[in-house]
């Protein structure tokens, strides 16, 4: 959603004269508006089913109660708590990963023997699912921090890897040739042309490892965690505190969206010759 | 200036290309022989697919001959180099950088002092009349001007032999004059050996000091026609021969009679 509606505001910043300023106001509120229309219309057809009570509180808990559960687990301090931990381990595990995924992506990409030792075998990792992974991980790092890092930065890495190799594949030949015939080193060629050529996908990477790397925390946290977003779900189901599960999956809902959206601007910024 | 009309001296002999089909070796270009003098400006014409691309891609070191050998003042291409400067249709600027950029790109091979650079790739872009639109990127240029800061670009790396590929292909027809005046003018001032492929009769004949005429596929070079008219020409003042040569190459493109010369 958030793509689209940048979209429209790049779309109404091109435009020249007198109105584009009218336009681009015009143009962020609808901008704003759009997703909000959307959140009130579903926050009212919720408000309604609480209000009318068509379902016990503790299966389906109306807004109010959700917003208090916030509030609740705000004051008592674990809200807090469970964001920094959380986002410390998505952060953590997306740095890892993402570095190992684009360092590998770049030799896997444009060295022969590399691409034909390793690429066929992380193909064949991709379809393993993070949540799949988090048994090894306990065995192999225990229940502390180490396996959540191991489970979060192999998703990322996977992820990353896979768009930067391709990125890298397709880069276009006229460009090498005309690095090449404008006697540019093959090291020059590579930090200018290649990586440069590269950047859209492997931004793209980045973008789908941000998002992996909240799903995959939450896997990780599920078992054996003591605090974190995820764990704090966990608990919820022990004290069926639906109310506290709702909280936390709005939560995460938002975190990962402002993350996505983040990376995506920095991602424009940089790839700036990317248009659309 | 003197001493660089003795550089670019391109032989290509006896070099025929073959590529892997799927019915066998498919040959590309027919046993060719050629030299380009230094400081001459040769146009190639021929219809689609006649190996007139391939012939050029030989020269620019992309791709290796089946057989025979092309040198370059001597030396054998082995690969792109720098030696040898190519200008594409599809203009192969790099959009991440700006049109000075993309021209201090091509001047990082002398390793200058980055005021030095600057100062050079600026004079590189005021050339050809682009001094305004240092700062843009590509995409922010018309196709013409994207030519133009290519040539700039090719030009700034001091080649000794001009590989262009259509380069004017795919702009309009008012655009294609302003960049015929505009190439003749920094060709005279550069005076690199020039190779310029075209479908455009017309465009061989006003631009060139050599036009080689290719057979359909394979390709095989066909007639030479040397032009001693002053320049800049116009088939209005340049006389009658000028006219006798288009008819002659039109009628030799035609598909009928083209085949009829191969076999």
């Amino acid at each position: 959603m958030a793509v689209t509606d940048l979209r429209d505001t790049r779309r109404a910043r091109t435009r020249r004269g007198p109105a584009r300023i009218a336009a681009r106001t015009l143009a962020t509120s609808a901008d704003m508006g759009k997703p909000m229309l959307s959140f009130l219309f579903v926050l009212a057809i919720w408000a309604a089913v609480g209000a009318l009570k068509l379902v016990p509180e503790a299966i389906f808990p109306a807004p109010w109660s959700v917003w208090s559960a916030t509030v609740e687990m705000w004051q008592n301090g674990s809200l807090p708590k469970d964001l920094a931990v959380s986002c410390s381990r998505a952060a953590i595990g997306f740095t890892m990963g993402a570095s190992l995924g684009v360092a590998l992506g770049l030799l896997t990409g444009r060295v022969p023997l590399v691409r034909t030792l390793l690429g066929p075998f992380l193909s064949l990792l991709r379809p393993i699912p993070a949540i799949a992974l988090v048994p090894v991980a306990i065995v192999w790092f225990g229940i502390g921090e180490g396996s959540k890092y191991f489970v979060i930065s192999y998703t990322v890495f996977l992820a990353v890897w896979f768009n930067t190799h391709h990125g890298m594949e397709y880069v276009p030949d006229i460009y090498l040739r005309a690095s090449r015939s404008l006697g540019a080193s093959r090291r020059r060629e590579f930090l200018t042309v290649v990586i440069p050529a590269a950047a859209p996908y492997i931004f793209a990477g980045l973008r789908l490892g941000v998002a992996l790397a909240f799903l995959s925390l939450v896997a990780a946290e599920l078992s054996g965690a003591s605090s974190g977003l995820g764990y704090r779900l966990q608990e919820a189901r022990q004290y069926i505190r639906t109310d506290r599960m709702f909280s936390l999956l709005i939560i995460l809902g938002a975190l990962g969206a402002s993350v996505d959206l983040i990376v995506h601007l920095i991602g424009r910024r940089i790839v700036h010759w990317q248009q659309g | 200036m003197d001493s660089k009309q003795l550089h670019g001296d391109v032989r290509i002999n006896d070099v025929a290309i073959t590529f892997k089909g799927k019915q066998g070796p498919v040959t590309a270009l027919d046993t060719t022989t050629l030299r380009l003098l230094p400081g001459t400006f040769t146009a190639l014409i021929g219809p689609s697919g006649c190996g007139k691309s391939t012939l050029m891609n030989a020269i620019g070191g992309f791709v290796e001959p089946s057989s025979g050998a092309i040198t370059i003042d001597g030396s054998a291409v082995r690969g792109p180099s720098e030696k040898v400067g190519v200008i594409f249709q599809q203009y192969a600027l790099f959009p991440w950088f700006t049109a000075l950029g993309n021209v201090r790109f091509a001047l990082r091979r002398f390793g200058l002092p980055k005021a030095e650079e600057m100062d050079r790739a600026r004079a590189a872009l005021s050339e050809v009349g682009l001094d305004q639109h240092a700062g843009k990127f590509p995409q922010e240029l018309s196709g013409g001007m994207k030519q133009r800061v290519a040539i700039a670009r090719t030009l700034a790396c001091e080649p000794k032999v001009l590989l262009m590929d259509e380069p004017f292909g795919a702009l309009d027809a008012q655009t294609r004059i302003g960049m015929h005046e505009l190439l003749l003018k920094v060709w005279e001032r550069h005076r690199a050996t020039v190779l310029f492929v075209t479908h455009d009769v017309d465009e061989a004949l006003l631009l060139a000091d050599d036009v080689r005429v290719m057979s359909h596929a394979p390709g095989r070079l066909i007639r030479h026609y040397p032009l001693s008219q002053p320049r800049p020409r116009a088939f209005s003042r340049s006389g009658s021969e000028l006219l006798d040569i288009r008819e002659e190459i039109l009628g030799l493109l035609r598909p009928q009679k083209a085949l009829a010369e191969v076999h």
